[in-house]
């Protein structure tokens, strides 16, 4: 796990994509086994069944990030010159619309029960020659299972950003949010048990409501990246600081009187087109070859870096005082 | 938010000692069954388990419900009847259960609530007969079933 397509990795990141390998398979087995757990005692809350196909939902992202490893990783080719980034966006994406739509689904499921008045059955278990109401058990999973998402959660959180993976991120970010989840459900199974049938409906709309916005956010987010917008930070709360980086650089050369970058986000890397305006009209491949250095040189995602003079800069790159925005 | 979660810990740790009211009714059918002395039963006639012969009930789940019946102190009230009008009683609150020698695997679980199957009644043996009940009335369900538990596990 040395390389991402051309790029070599430095170590810091190397070893951050290493752990997140471990994490990724460590919170599968963790969804599996909880999965497995629900299935026991999911009965007949509405909000017990969302949360459990909530978990089974939650597995995709880490899925698709270790799918889209294995492809990323691959040196461009003559049939993909672009090499294979594209994987990560198109598996964040899948992830996101899966959300979206079952998470819809289960939200109208949800409206449906509430408004049908249907009340939730939950009838008892007979264990150990006692015969135990099963909404204890619902609790007690639910309970056992809240703390693993807190760990792995953050774990992956801090890995994202030394990535800039944003499947990483949006993952560990639904971990970091998954205690509602549980919370939401054990409220609704405990309102069942008061004999608050709706509680179980609403709790119910609640988890589905947070999947839906999970994944709104991550088709959201799939989706600008694969249409190409300016390339933003792993978190995509603002644009990439890089870019003006780039632009000073550029403009630090003493043949070059003007730059302009035009960067986009090909999932962890960056494709980046230079655009220079010379002080005069002869310009060297000696030159060039010196600036794609000094930008590939910048950071190890600058994975593909093309400069091209020009005498006017195009309209939409990135200037130095237009970056700020 | 581990706030949250402690605060809810406690809560449910609070609720499952003092748990006795756990679960309840949400219509109180346990409770009115309790406190009229009648349990308004439904019965379908189904060989061993269900007899019915003029207006008299018989069969070794009409035993089970008039167990459980006494129980609690009650009388059981019979009305004879098909599954499909039994589980409309039950639906429209007319009925506080149901025996017709369904089994766990009955199509009614989509409009009443169904009991865990149960093995070792006379004339069902190994098939897993269940009971039926108004939609998410727990206590009568947990109740039912916890005496179920103990007459047929002896």
């Amino acid at each position: 796990m040395k390389s991402m397509g051309r790029t070599d990795l430095p170590p810091e990141q190397q070893r951050a994509l290493r752990s997140a390998v471990r994490w990724e398979w460590f919170t599968i087995g963790y969804t599996v086994v909880t999965i497995v757990l629900i299935a026991f005692v999911v009965g007949g809350s509405q909000a017990m069944k969302t949360a459990w196909i909530e978990d089974m939902l939650s597995l995709i992202p880490q899925i698709s990030f270790l799918v889209a490893l294995l492809l990323i990783r691959r040196k461009p080719t003559r049939a993909f010159p672009y090499g294979l980034h594209r994987a990560m966006g198109v598996g964040h994406l899948v992830a996101g619309v899966a959300l979206l739509a079952i998470g819809g689904s289960l939200a109208v499921e949800s409206v449906l029960g509430l408004l049908r008045a249907e009340h939730p059955a939950i009838g008892t278990v007979y264990l150990f020659g006692q015969t135990i109401w099963l909404g204890w058990f619902m609790v007690a999973v639910m309970t056992l299972i809240v703390v693993g998402p807190f760990f792995y959660g953050h774990a992956k959180a801090k890995l994202a950003p030394t990535l800039h993976n944003k499947v990483l991120f949006a993952d560990a970010d639904m971990a970091k949010a998954d205690w509602t989840t549980t919370v939401a459900s054990v409220v609704g199974v405990l309102g069942i048990g008061l004999g608050w049938w709706w509680l179980d409906g609403a709790a119910a709309l609640f988890i589905s409501a947070g999947i839906v916005w999970d994944g709104y956010k991550n088709a959201r987010s799939a989706i600008l990246d694969l249409i190409d917008q300016r390339a933003r930070t792993h978190d995509d709360a603002e644009a990439q600081p890089l870019i003006g980086r780039i632009v000073d650089a550029l403009e630090a050369q003493p043949w070059i009187g003007e730059a302009g970058v035009r960067m986009r986000d090909m999932g962890q890397v960056f494709h980046v087109e230079a655009f220079v305006v010379p002080h005069r009209r002869k310009v060297t491949v000696a030159q060039l070859e010196a600036a794609r250095h000094a930008i590939s040189e910048m950071d190890w995602k600058m994975q593909d870096v093309v400069v091209i003079p020009v005498t006017d800069l195009p309209d939409e790159t990135e200037r130095r005082s237009r970056v700020a925005g | 938010m581990p706030r949250v979660l402690r605060i809810l810990a406690v809560a449910s740790l609070a609720l499952a000692l003092t748990g006795c009211g756990i679960p309840t009714d949400p219509e109180g059918t346990l409770a009115r069954i309790d406190a009229d002395g009648t349990l308004r039963a439904g019965a379908s006639p189904s060989g061993a388990l269900v007899r019915v012969s003029g207006d008299d009930v018989a069969g070794s789940l009409v035993d089970l419900v008039e167990g459980f019946a006494r129980s609690r102190g009650a009388e059981v009230t019979w009305e004879v009847d098909s599954e499909e009008a039994l589980v409309d009683a039950l639906e429209s609150g007319a009925l506080d259960l149901a025996v017709g020698g369904m089994t766990d695997q009955t199509p009614w679980s989509d409009r009443v609530s169904v009991t865990r199957g149960f093995t070792g009644i006379d004339g069902a043996e190994d098939t897993p007969v269940v009971f039926l009940l108004p939609m998410g009335e727990n206590a009568t369900q947990s109740a039912l079933e916890a005496y179920l538990d103990e007459e047929l596990r002896r």
